[in-house]
C-alpha cells in the first residue's frame, strides 16, 4: 500500500513529455470526462427495480494491461449527488438509517491490487461507504480509445455490507439487500498532478487539470 | 336471495359489491387518514402499500360493478317527487364516477412521485405517468378532495336511505338489505 502509493506520487508529474519519459515505469494515468461518464445503482423497491445516478464523482485512473503492478483506481464519490428519480427516496436516502449525508457525504474506492484473469483485470478494491470499509472484487472491461479509454463495469453489493438500511429497514420485503452497481467512464490521457480530492457540493465533478 | 336483481330487490351480487366494497372503504380510508403522520420507516411503506392495495383492488371491484350494474335491471323505484329522482340518479352517478377517480388520482399521485406499486406482494403495475412534482401535487388535491366528497355522498346516500324506511315508509333501504323477497 505505502509502496503503490508512493509510487503514484513519483508519478505525478505534470506534462505530456514527464508522461511519456515515465511510461517505462508506470502505468499511463486517465481523468475522468464528466458528461460521457455516469455511476448508477439498481436497487429493489417492493418488487421494483429503481436507478439512482451519482452525478458528483471524480476518479484518479492508471491503468496499463501490462503493468498492472502501477495500474490504479481511485474514485472518490458525492453520496449527496444521487438521484433516484423520487424527492421522497432521496430524502430517506438521506437520512441516518440510510446514507447519512450530514455525517458521511462521501464514499471512496480505491484499489490495492489489480489482477489479471483469463476474463479480465480484476481490482481487489477497498470500498468506503458511510464509514463502513470492505475489500470487494471489481472485475472490469477497459477499452482503449484514441489516447483515451472506456472502462465498463457491474458489480453486486450487499447494502447491509455498508450499513445502509439497517434496523428495521433491514427485512428485504420493502427494500432489497442487492444492489448493482453499474459503472462507465469515459477517460482521457491526463497527468494527474494531485490526488484526488472529495467533490464538494453539487456540481458536476471536473478533472482537476483543464 | 337471486343472484340478480328482481323489481323489489336487489340481487346477491349487487349486495354483495354494495357492503363489500364500503367495509372496503371505511378500512382504506381509516388507514389512509393514519399512515400520513406516521415517522418515515418500513412500517410506513407497508401501511401504503396495504392502502395501495386495498385501492387497486377496490379499482377492479368498481369495474366488475360497474359492468354487473349496467347488466341488469334495478329494483322499481317507489313514488317519489322528480326532484327526488334527479337527486338520487345524480347521487349514484357521482358515487360511480368517485369509485373510478379515487383510486386512479391515487395510482397517478404514486406514479408522479416516483413510487413502486405493488398488488398485496403479487404483481407490479406500471406507472401512469412519469415522477412530476407538480402532477404530485395536483393528483393528490384530486385524490382528497374525492373522498372527502365520497364521504359526504356517501353520507348523502344513507340519509336518504333512512329517510325512505323511517319518514317514506317505502322498500328502497329493505331493497337492499332485507332478506325474503317482495315482503317489507
Amino acid at each position: 500500500m505505502m509502496n503503490a502509493s508512493s509510487r503514484w506520487k513519483s508519478f505525478a508529474v505534470p506534462g505530456v513529455a514527464a508522461l511519456v519519459a515515465t511510461s517505462a515505469i508506470a502505468a499511463p494515468s486517465y481523468v475522468v470526462v464528466p458528461a460521457q461518464s455516469s455511476l448508477n445503482f439498481v436497487g429493489t423497491q417492493q418488487g421494483e427495480k429503481f436507478t439512482g445516478a451519482i452525478r458528483d464523482f471524480d476518479a484518479r485512473i492508471a491503468y496499463a494491461a501490462d503493468d498492472l503492478a502501477t495500474s490504479r483506481l481511485d474514485v472518490t464519490i458525492g453520496v449527496k449527488s444521487m438521484d433516484t428519480k423520487s424527492p421522497d427516496r432521496d430524502q430517506a436516502l438521506a437520512t441516518a438509517d440510510w446514507f447519512d449525508f450530514a455525517k458521511f457525504p462521501t464514499a471512496t474506492f480505491r484499489t490495492v491490487a489489480i489482477r489479471a484473469t483469463p476474463t479480465g483485470p480484476v481490482g481487489d478494491a477497498d470500498l468506503t461507504i458511510k464509514g463502513h470499509t470492505k475489500r470487494i472484487a471489481f472485475p472490469f472491461t477497459w477499452k482503449p480509445a484514441g489516447t483515451g479509454a472506456t472502462l465498463d463495469a457491474r458489480v453486486t453489493l450487499d447494502r447491509l455490507d455498508f450499513g445502509l438500511g439497517a434496523g428495521d429497514w433491514a427485512d428485504e420485503s420493502t427494500v432489497g439487500r442487492k444492489v448493482e452497481v453499474v459503472v462507465h467512464l469515459t477517460l482521457v490521457a491526463g497527468p494527474a498532478s494531485t490526488p484526488a480530492k472529495p467533490p464538494a457540493g453539487k456540481p458536476v465533478a471536473k478533472p482537476a487539470v483543464p | 336471495m337471486p343472484v340478480r336483481s328482481t323489481p323489489t330487490d336487489w340481487g346477491a351480487v349487487t349486495r354483495l359489491f354494495h357492503w363489500g366494497m364500503l367495509l372496503l372503504f371505511v378500512g382504506i380510508v381509516s388507514v389512509g387518514f393514519y399512515m400520513t403522520d406516521l415517522p418515515l420507516g418500513p412500517k410506513k411503506l407497508k401501511i401504503y402499500a396495504l392502502h395501495k392495495s386495498i385501492g387497486l383492488t377496490l379499482l377492479g371491484l368498481a369495474v366488475l360493478r360497474l359492468l354487473w350494474r349496467l347488466s341488469e335491471r334495478r329494483p322499481v323505484s317507489p313514488p317519489m317527487p322528480a326532484w327526488q329522482e334527479r337527486a338520487a340518479v345524480a347521487t349514484h352517478v357521482l358515487l360511480y364516477v368517485l369509485m373510478f377517480v379515487i383510486p386512479l388520482s391515487g395510482w397517478l399521485y404514486n406514479s408522479a412521485a416516483g413510487f413502486p406499486l405493488q398488488w398485496f406482494h403479487v404483481v407490479n403495475l406500471p406507472a401512469l405517468a412519469s415522477a412530476d412534482p407538480g402532477l404530485k401535487v395536483l393528483a393528490k388535491q384530486v385524490h382528497v378532495a374525492g373522498v372527502v366528497t365520497l364521504i359526504a355522498i356517501v353520507a348523502l346516500h344513507a340519509a336518504a336511505a333512512f329517510k325512505h324506511h323511517f319518514v317514506d315508509r317505502d322498500r328502497t333501504l329493505l331493497a337492499m338489505v332485507s332478506r325474503a323477497g317482495g315482503q317489507p
